[in-house]
């Protein structure tokens, strides 16, 4: 598995690499990133996942970036002429700059690739892929209320400038939001969508729902829309179905939440600090992985 | 961006390509011309940062407007109350603070890369004291955290939210 993103760390170079989870820090090649909202946290989610299942954990392409674009670049062309070599199974792409053209050219080499990877994408990755009109060439997509709203609107190029009424839907329109996403082909075949009730969504048609346990503060705290990405692209690694990754790492989410005892001040790292907790109570009952071997292979119940 | 004169399209173009930013010089669409037959064309995320770049070297411009939709800054936002905390949402992006002591708790939403940045350098100092999106960030998102850093700003001035 391959995850792409920038960190807010604006002298960080081109880096790939395996990564480990310690504390509040991710630690690519023996530099210490701190684990907060973006892709530091979905990456940590994505390790505590990897490392509970006993499977590879996944190799990581980081640049900083602070807004300025110039790192969102050097990623997208390092990817765009690496790729097929590179050849992940699974390839989340997270935050960086959104730019239509190279987001194209690099689906472009991705369409050249031996064996398509599963495609994830989130953040303004996402964003790139509905403004390019490519959104239905990646595997999950994961946005949140807004960002559902977003790809319901024809004419949006980013959240902000999605219409005033979309906005306004409450939670309860979210099918019908789906619904439009799907009939302007701005959604990937597996959506999860985040908020008060997670929906997951296989090619337009709602699967199931999850809406306990009832945490509200984890959606102030920065993040946790991000672990979310995360531990839907490790059980997909670990080769579940997508739908079923998703509806764990959507309960998993929740449950972290509540171990965590969250309030609107809680930090991300400790919410995922739970999820060995999570998967130890609750893995076997939601998935029927219950014993896990080494690398890549894992027993059912 | 579109622009009174020809001579200042000409002038931003300049200014944008020396700051590394990927801009060209396009005829602006019939229905969106409202100056001179000369626009840049922008990526629009990046709109915050070029303003702030504007401002910076003296370049005039009319506005931006987006080629497709209604061009309409989403303006409106969403307040959600915690047993301590309020949580202020503009677009996808939010911040809470804390309604006693005015301390931001957390920032969260977007996807731009300078959002994570934006969340370290506001965590955990005091609304008055932290630093304004608008001032540091870059992007669309930025804008919008702003929009709610804005809100929060005001309901912690009345008295707390």
């Amino acid at each position: 598995m391959l995850i792409s993103g920038t960190v807010p760390i604006k002298d960080l170079p081109l880096t790939m690499g395996e990564v480990r989870f310690e504390g509040e820090f991710l630690v690519v090649n023996d530099i210490k990133i701190p684990c907060t909202q973006g892709t530091a946290a979905l990456i940590s989610a994505t390790v505590a996942t990897t490392d509970y299942l006993k499977i590879d954990p996944p190799k990581v392409l980081l640049v900083g970036d602070n807004g300025e674009g110039m790192g969102s670049r050097l990623l997208y062309e390092y990817l765009i002429k690496n790729i097929s070599d590179l050849l992940p199974d699974v390839l989340v792409l997270h935050y960086c700059l959104p730019i239509m053209d190279l987001m194209r050219r690099l689906l472009e080499s991705v369409e050249r690739c031996s064996k398509r990877p599963i495609m994830i994408a989130d953040a303004s990755s996402m964003y790139a892929a509905k403004a390019a009109g490519l959104a239905s060439k990646f595997d999950i997509f994961t946005p949140d209320a807004t960002e559902i709203a977003f790809l319901a609107d024809p004419d949006a190029t980013h959240p902000a400038y999605i219409n005033r009424h979309l906005f306004d839907t409450d939670v309860t329109r979210t099918p019908e939001l789906v619904d439009a996403a799907y009939q302007l082909k701005s959604a990937a075949k597996l959506l999860l969508v985040k908020g008060e009730i997670d929906y997951v969504v296989e090619e337009g048609e709602i699967i199931d729902t999850v809406s306990e346990p009832n945490i509200p503060e984890l959606e102030a705290i920065g993040g946790t829309g991000d672990t979310i990405t995360g531990l839907v692209a490790a059980f997909a690694y670990a080769e579940l179905e997508l739908h079923e990754a998703a509806i764990i790492a959507a309960r998993a989410n929740r449950m972290a939440g509540k171990l965590a005892r969250a309030t609107p001040g809680t930090k991300v790292w400790q919410i995922i600090s739970q999820f060995p907790a999570v998967f130890k109570e609750y893995l076997c009952e939601w998935s029927g992985v219950c014993y896990v071997e080494s690398n890549r292979s894992m027993s059912l119940t | 961006m579109l622009f009174e004169k020809v001579e200042e399209a000409i002038k931003a173009e300049k200014v944008l390509k020396g700051a590394d930013y990927v801009v060209k010089l396009v005829a602006p669409p019939p229905t969106l011309r409202k100056g001179c037959d000369l626009a840049v064309e922008i990526n629009l995320v990046e709109q915050m940062g070029i303003e702030r770049l504007f401002r910076q070297k003296d370049v005039a411009y009319l506005e931006v407007v987006p080629l497709k939709g209604g061009g309409e800054l989403l303006e409106i936002v969403k307040i959600t109350n915690f047993k301590e905390a309020t949580m202020v949402k503009a677009g996808n992006m939010k911040v809470t603070f804390d309604r006693d002591t005015g301390i931001i708790l957390n920032a969260s939403g977007g996807g731009c890369p300078d959002i994570p940045y934006l969340h370290a350098q506001l965590i955990d100092k005091k609304l008055t004291d932290a630093p304004r999106p608008k001032e540091i960030g870059f992007t669309l998102c930025a804008l919008m955290m702003d929009r709610a850093f804005e809100e929060c700003l005001l309901l912690w001035r009345k008295g707390g939210g």
